[in-house]
């Protein structure tokens, strides 16, 4: 351990002992019940480490005027959640599930003073031929204009310029055909995965639908305040 | 870890139809024993198994390689070779495991630090050799990585040993599915910790992480006939188990289980919150339980054969509703079921010699087809006739293993059939994800 590694776990430690509670983001108690119970105690943040996983991918995407961005513009200059859903999904385990999560996280966020101008989430459509910015901007409807904590609803222009971001945040996408209802039906199924990026564009944590829950991600969150504090 | 679908209406990926994949059913498969974050399991008919292959000298190539067996009974080329991606060197090759999007498999061997990663998703027939990681022993100091355990778009490798002094006291390594180095995370030598590995295993709705304990390069390179004779190598085996914290990857609690406990199964039935290991000296079986005050207990639930005759249980697979448990005894090459409808009280109810050593066991999703193989380690296989190199395919009744198939690993110029996974054509990728 090089003495200014320890120095900053020193730091680290001395602020948490000192202002454990410096954050405390509080967590909506409507959408704490609208959550699927933990059957476990998280680990306190700062007590644990978020490692680099990889850099996020940047690419082009669509804002919801239409606007040609880099992507990196939101994933870069705060702590950004970011998952991939696609309009029609309808599974209560899949997008919506994340819709959930996101909306209990944006309060959280929005009551933690500390956090409000820190945080920002991103919504990516995976399906761009359907989740035009017209499309996306009724999806999102009065989220996209909440002044508290920014949310980004994103859309591409096609497969070609999605399926770079696709690959490069790992979130694997299937298509298959249901036959089960006598006829064939073409469907997007993808694994839920949510991605949670630092200040300098990197992945910390990926979420699926075991740990995507309101309190691990609001620590993990407060994890990455402190790490910065701590710096 | 779920799936969503919806209705596909686009012309988005209209270049997929057009080149060929229109009809592709929903990935269903293995399968009872993949990381839960494996989100395409195969619940209907396989068609491939791949088994990790140990090189041979003057067999073949005598490199260490994955093979492809058709295991689809309406296959017109069921139970044969379809074919075999080389390293091109030998490395005593031993488990593998896929990515959590099952596109990939990563495979390695015990005597050098290497992991392979094989594409198995753009033609789930022909895997083939995409990477090659070798910086763990840079990273680390691990040596022989063992289990390969998908985590959220990472890979979390269980290490055997180590470079510095070739013992079993070791780590786990982290990488994201790229390759790429994260983090290494040493097993713990306090609290009653031994510093082996050997499995790992999770459980996400409680949060942990399961680790058990073998034994480092310096045994399990050598000839077991001269391991067993040696009291002091003897005394270097594991003989505990590690409960993590799986958010935070640290150590919460050490168990003694004494004689090597070996693979690591969680009941995959909803609910169920238990775990179950074969101790491969003792031979006996454990059970990992969360008790009513939260506290985990490791108790011992049953013995496997008789413990003096050492049958040395090497592999067991779980069915998917938790209620049976097959063991493989590698000394007297033994399949044996154990109906688990008490997990505290594991009762056999069947066996079968189904080798001269048996080693590797599988079943599909739901459980009528077991798959075996016969190598434990190139310096522990038995010798002479006894040597037998095998996949063996078999049919369950619920009553009776029945052989449907056997590839006969020396005979096709293959090596020493050591893991299994099961593959199915309709994991082949998209285009678009290559």
């Amino acid at each position: 351990v090089t003495g200014r590694a320890a120095a900053r776990a020193l730091g680290l430690a001395v602020l948490l002992l000192l202002t454990p509670s410096w954050l405390a983001i509080p967590l909506a108690a409507s959408h704490d019940a609208d959550a699927p119970a933990l059957d476990f105690e998280p680990p306190a943040p700062g007590t644990y480490t978020l490692h680099r996983i990889m850099a996020a991918p940047d690419g082009e995407v669509l804002v919801l005027d239409g606007r040609p961005q880099r992507l990196a513009r939101f994933t870069r200059e705060g702590i950004t959640l970011l998952g991939f859903i696609y309009t029609t999904c309808v599974d209560p385990e899949g997008c919506p599930r994340a819709y959930q999560v996101f909306d209990a996280v944006r309060e959280a966020v929005a009551a933690a003073p500390a956090l409000r101008d820190r945080v920002r989430l991103v919504t990516l459509s995976f399906d761009p031929a359907r989740d035009t910015p017209g499309t996306m901007a009724r999806y999102a409807g009065s989220r996209a204009r909440s002044g508290d904590v920014p949310w980004l609803f994103l859309t591409t222009r096609s497969a070609r310029e999605l399926m770079p971001l696709v690959e490069g945040f790992g979130q694997d996408i299937r298509y298959t055909v249901d036959a089960s209802g006598g006829t064939p039906r073409r469907e997007l199924a993808h694994v839920l995965k949510v991605f949670l990026i630092d200040r300098a564009g990197y992945i910390r944590e990926i979420y699926s639908s075991t740990f995507l829950h309101p309190r691990t991600v609001l620590n993990d969150i407060e994890t990455l305040m402190l790490e910065d504090r701590g710096r | 870890m779920r799936i969503h679908g919806g209705v596909w209406v686009g012309v988005l990926f209209a270049w997929l139809i057009a080149s060929g994949l229109s009809g592709v059913t929903p990935a269903t498969a293995d399968e009872t024993c993949n990381s839960p974050y494996i989100a395409k399991l195969i619940k209907g008919q396989e068609d491939y198994v791949y088994v990790w292959t140990l090189g041979v000298d003057g067999v073949g190539d005598g490199s260490d390689k994955l093979v492809t067996i058709d295991v689809n009974p309406k296959s017109k080329t069921y139970g044969k070779v379809l074919g075999s991606a080389s390293v091109g060197g030998r490395g005593e090759a031993h488990h593998m495991g896929f990515t959590d999007d099952r596109r990939f498999i990563w495979a390695g061997g015990l005597s050098e630090p290497k992991i392979y990663v094989f594409d198995i998703a753009t033609d789930p027939a022909k895997p083939k050799l995409v990477k090659t990681i070798g910086d763990m022993a840079d990273k680390t100091g691990y040596l022989g990585p063992h289990t390969y355990y998908a985590l959220p778009g990472r890979m979390l490798v269980q290490a055997l040993s180590n470079t510095r002094d070739k013992g079993g006291v070791t780590g786990m390594a982290l990488y994201n599915n790229g390759g790429e180095f994260i983090a290494g995370y040493p097993m713990p030598t306090d609290g009653g910790g031994d510093g082996y590995g050997y499995d790992l295993a999770v459980n996400p709705k409680k949060n942990v992480l399961l680790t058990s304990s073998f034994t480092g390069y310096a045994n399990y390179m050598r000839p077991l006939g001269d391991v067993v004779k040696d009291a002091e190598a003897m005394k270097h085996f594991g003989n505990t188990m590690v409960l993590w914290d799986l958010k935070a990857l640290k150590p919460k609690k050490v168990f003694a289980v004494p004689g090597a406990p070996l693979e690591i199964r969680w009941s995959p039935k909803a609910g169920d919150n238990w775990a179950v290991t074969a101790a491969a000296l003792t031979s006996k079986i454990w059970l990992i339980k969360q008790g009513g005050g939260g506290d985990w207990q490791a108790t011992d639930v049953a013995t496997i054969g008789d413990p003096a005759k050492i049958p040395l249980p090497v592999d067991i697979s779980i069915t998917r509703d938790g209620k049976g448990l097959w063991v493989n005894t590698f000394m007297d090459g033994t399949t044996r079921y154990f109906d688990l409808s008490n997990p505290a009280a594991p009762k056999q109810t069947y066996t079968k010699v189904t080798g001269k050593q048996v080693n590797m066991i599988s079943q599909s999703w739901d459980g009528k087809r077991l798959y075996i193989t016969s190598s434990l380690l190139a310096n522990w296989d038995k010798g002479g006739a006894d040597n037998e190199q095998f996949l063996r395919g078999f049919r369950w009744d619920g009553k009776e293993l029945t052989q449907a198939f056997e590839v006969d690993f020396m005979q096709e110029k293959l090596g020493r059939a050591h893991h299994m996974k099961l593959g199915s054509k309709s994991l082949r990728s998209a285009p678009s994800a290559q």
